[in-house]
């Protein structure tokens, strides 16, 4: 495994997360390739989305270390690692409901930014209080382009509580990757989705990461996560059970037990 | 040009206008405060201080009453943080009694006395209006910004803004702390508009009404407090020009039996001199909690006005 990075900017050494007695997480790595779609996958519970929650930093870690290109994450806030480079979506989708889609994806170009309070009140000066400046058209613009990318554009003006449960889920993608990330976690995107929209998003995902966009893939969808996957991590209460190509993963012993156990004892 | 009762009754709205401006800042982060009232004692005893002891010039006093409540502001704004819903309300009342009683215990400024001889703004109206003025360039500004999004996307969601890019804790803090400032101009232009003041100008009654203005106005777009704060400032006189025209029904009408009690009963409800108007205020909160919560006016409501606008303009 190479240390110094440069082919992985996602490096993860020995993450442990407890709740209570219960290990969520335990002694877990991962690396992750530059510019590759990595899958992991488990069954409910094994610890997927704690791992997203830890590496975007919406939870405390117990220990371990979190290393993201050059810099270490441990202790750093969530929009500071969104500033880094680093975006995700939920497992349960987490639009601001009240706004526009198109407000959304605005809002995920905030933090490349700088909008100071004066900033503010001084375009204000200069600009009349009414008329919209010359940034936040921009913006407008920027946030337009990217709906169309998913498709979305003749519903910028939705509210974001008025669409399909899969448009949704675009949106949340979108406003991620607005704040123009390296690394892109998808938590399940495919989880509510028609067989269709699980193809387009297919399709979608390889072209962010044709983008050059590391992405990290927790899902369920076993069709999906072998489609597109460059590699695949199996965990399994909290631990590593296999890693490696999807072909390879799929016909692990280990694994087939982890997804069918229960019904070999039937 | 105006009398003197018109002056005050515009004087007391705009005020109302700029302290319900104070609690819509912080609630839009998704903060509600009652301690809207003790950041205006603060500024209020600040600014009068500046004034009366110091000699100072009253812009001076305005703008140092709005910065130590300010200042104070982003002092409560950090254990605010943490605490949410009714637990941050009952911190920023305990902030508020806080301030009642040193206000009622420090000699320097009257104590129960109260601040006397505060010098009399002249031409306050003005000033109070250029504040307002100010304050709604301000916010239109802000609506449209992405500071302004990003406190909307505190409000709704606090983990999943952080996760999009935006400093929570930083926007929340500038927020609460100039929601504090604004409270503090109000409470500055009050003390030097009515030259005395005393710990029960700012009781917790006058925190509930500042809540008030936000719910009933609307806490959705910066309308909302400027329409809450003018009707209920307004609604006074409403009530009193009601009465004045059931004093020309006949009095033959309400002789008999059930009309002239219920006569009667209307026409001293209508008596806005006492305390009575907290009555129509718990049942204006009653009924606009039921039929419409979000309040009188929501950002949908205001787009469709200038809907029409642009199509009034063009035709």
């Amino acid at each position: 495994m190479p240390e110094n990075g440069n082919g992985f900017p996602l490096r993860v050494n020995g993450l442990t997360k407890r709740f209570g007695g219960f290990y969520a997480l335990r002694d877990f790595d991962l690396q992750v390739r530059k510019g590759s779609i990595h899958a992991v996958i488990g069954p409910n519970g094994a610890g997927k989305t704690t791992l997203f929650n830890l590496v975007s930093g919406t939870l405390p870690l117990d220990s371990g270390r979190i290393e993201f290109e050059s810099g270490v994450l441990n202790g750093l806030r969530p929009h500071r690692r969104t500033m880094r480079g680093i975006a995700r979506t939920f497992q349960n989708i987490k639009l601001f409901g009240q706004m526009s889609v198109l407000e959304n994806v605005m809002l995920g170009q905030h933090c490349r930014r700088c909008h100071s309070l004066s900033k503010t009140f001084r375009r204000t000066v200069f600009h009349g209080p009414f008329r919209e400046v010359p940034q936040e058209r921009e913006m407008r613009a920027r946030a337009l382009e990217q709906l169309a990318f998913f498709g979305l554009a003749e519903k910028a003006h939705f509210k974001a509580t008025g669409l399909s449960y899969g448009e949704r889920r675009l949106v949340e993608i979108a406003r991620a990757l607005a704040t123009q990330p390296r690394l892109l976690l998808l938590d399940e995107p495919a989880a509510g989705m028609n067989p269709q929209e699980t193809e387009e998003l297919d399709r979608l995902i390889a072209r962010v990461r044709d983008r050059g966009i590391t992405i990290v893939l927790v899902e369920h969808d076993m069709n999906l996560v072998m489609g597109i996957s460059d590699r695949v991590t199996v965990l399994n209460f909290g631990e590593k059970i296999a890693e490696g190509l999807p072909s390879e993963v799929q016909d692990d012993l280990a694994v087939i037990e982890a997804y069918l156990g229960e019904e070999e004892t039937l | 040009m105006l009398d003197e009762y018109t002056e005050s009754l515009l004087v007391f709205a705009g005020i109302n206008i700029i302290s319900a401006f104070s609690f819509y800042l912080p609630f839009k982060t998704g903060q509600i405060s009652l301690g809207q009232a003790g950041f205006m004692a603060v500024g209020a005893y600040a600014s009068g201080i500046m004034t009366v002891k110091f000699g100072a010039p009253f812009i001076v006093g305005l703008l140092f009453g709005g910065l130590v409540a300010g200042i104070i502001g982003v002092g409560i704004g950090f254990p605010a943080l943490r605490i949410k819903g009714i637990y941050l309300l009952l911190l920023t009342l305990g902030f508020a009694e806080i301030v009642q009683v040193v206000i009622l215990t420090w000699d320097y400024t009257g104590g129960a006395q109260g601040f006397q001889n505060i010098p009399f703004l002249k031409g306050g109206l003005y000033y109070i209006y250029a504040v307002v003025l100010v304050l709604l360039v301000f916010f239109a500004r802000l609506e449209r910004s992405s500071l302004g999004r990003a406190m909307v996307s505190i409000h709704e969601d606090e983990s999943a803004s952080e996760v999009t890019g935006v400093d929570v804790v930083r926007t929340k803090l500038l927020a609460f702390g100039l929601g504090a400032f604004i409270a503090g101009l109000a409470g500055s232009l009050l003390a030097h508009y009515f030259t005395y003041v005393d710990s029960e100008t700012f009781n917790i009654l006058v925190a509930v009404e500042i809540l008030m203005f936000v719910v009933v106005g609307g806490g959705g777009t910066f309308w909302g407090p400027v329409f809450g704060a003018a009707f209920l400032s307004l609604l006074p006189e409403f009530l009193r020009w009601l009465r004045d025209w059931m004093e020309l029904i006949p009095a033959s009408w309400t002789a008999a039996f059930p009309l002239n009690r219920t006569y009667d009963f209307l026409y001293d409800f209508l008596d806005f001199e006492n305390e009575k108007r907290l009555i129509v205020y718990g049942l204006i909160i009653i009924v606009m909690m039921i039929f419409r919560p979000q309040g009188l006016l929501t950002p949908d409501s205001v787009r469709r006005f200038q809907f029409l606008q642009r199509r009034f303009s063009s035709a």
